[in-house]
């Protein structure tokens, strides 16, 4: 995927609190899909929806073991976005500083 | 929030807003702040733009070997307070994201605002959220390293 269209994948997954809820879980470790779930007033069906959203984002990897499904957090694309967002401001604020001496030198 | 920018920088400028918008229009200057050997390694190929709502432009540097076109389409031009842009860098679609530049006159100097996010859909969703994105992904990342 390109850099922009994962990004955006990415975001999307984020903009949501259940699926930011869910990440913040994985980030103290592996966990079954029914732990995830327990904790939200709503169906596992429900759930798993959002789920696969972080799924289909490469957020969350899904690991079967006999009859349970384990989720595990993928950092990468959170480490792209960051980068992504990091990289965007550096570049916005240089240009623009050269925009200002540009204009002065022309005003001198 | 009304809305929820991936990134946002505000800034004073000491120039009337005029001049710093034509700025970003004019070709000749897009080489002296946006492109060139003087702020990073790389040559310029070309620069060109149409500048009216719809118009194209592509600015081709010339980086490591390798050719790269930054372009995109003007979606709004309003002298000398609001211009809105697509903007993409290489292979990426151009309307992935859209670059946003507000300039407020103060006198003789003016406020230039620079907005850059994602797809336009996207803002919808972020309207729904409290917390900024940039913390979002900030702290997540932070949280798994």
């Amino acid at each position: 995927m390109l850099a922009v269209a994962a990004l955006d994948a990415t975001m999307l997954a984020l903009a949501d609190p259940t699926r930011r809820a869910i990440l913040s879980r994985l980030t103290t470790g592996e966990a079954r899909v029914t732990e995830i779930a327990a904790p939200f007033a709503m169906s596992l069906n429900a759930v798993s929806k959002h789920i696969r959203m972080l799924e289909r984002a490469d957020l969350v990897s899904r690991r079967r073991a006999g009859r349970e499904h384990y989720l595990s957090l993928n950092p990468r694309p959170l480490d792209a976005a960051a980068d992504w967002i990091e990289q965007q401001r550096t570049f916005w604020n240089h240009r623009l500083d050269a925009l200002e001496r540009a204009l002065a030198e022309d005003q001198d | 929030m009304s809305e929820a920018p991936v990134i946002r920088i505000a800034r004073r400028i000491e120039a009337p807003a005029e001049r710093v918008f034509d700025a970003w229009l004019d070709p000749a200057m897009i080489g002296r702040f946006m492109f060139g050997t003087h702020l990073r390694d790389e040559q310029v190929a070309s620069l060109t733009n149409e500048a009216r709502v719809g118009g194209r432009f592509s600015y081709k540097v010339i980086r490591g070997g390798a050719l790269i076109d930054h372009t995109g389409t003007y979606r709004e031009i309003e002298r000398p307070r609001r211009l809105v842009f697509t903007w993409g860098v290489g292979e990426e679609q151009g309307d992935l994201s859209v670059v946003t530049i507000e300039i407020a006159a103060k006198g003789e100097a003016c406020e230039l605002t620079l907005t850059h996010r994602l797809h336009p859909d996207w803002a919808d969703y972020a309207e729904r959220t409290q917390a900024g994105w940039t913390k979002i992904v900030g702290d997540l990342a932070a949280a798994v390293e």
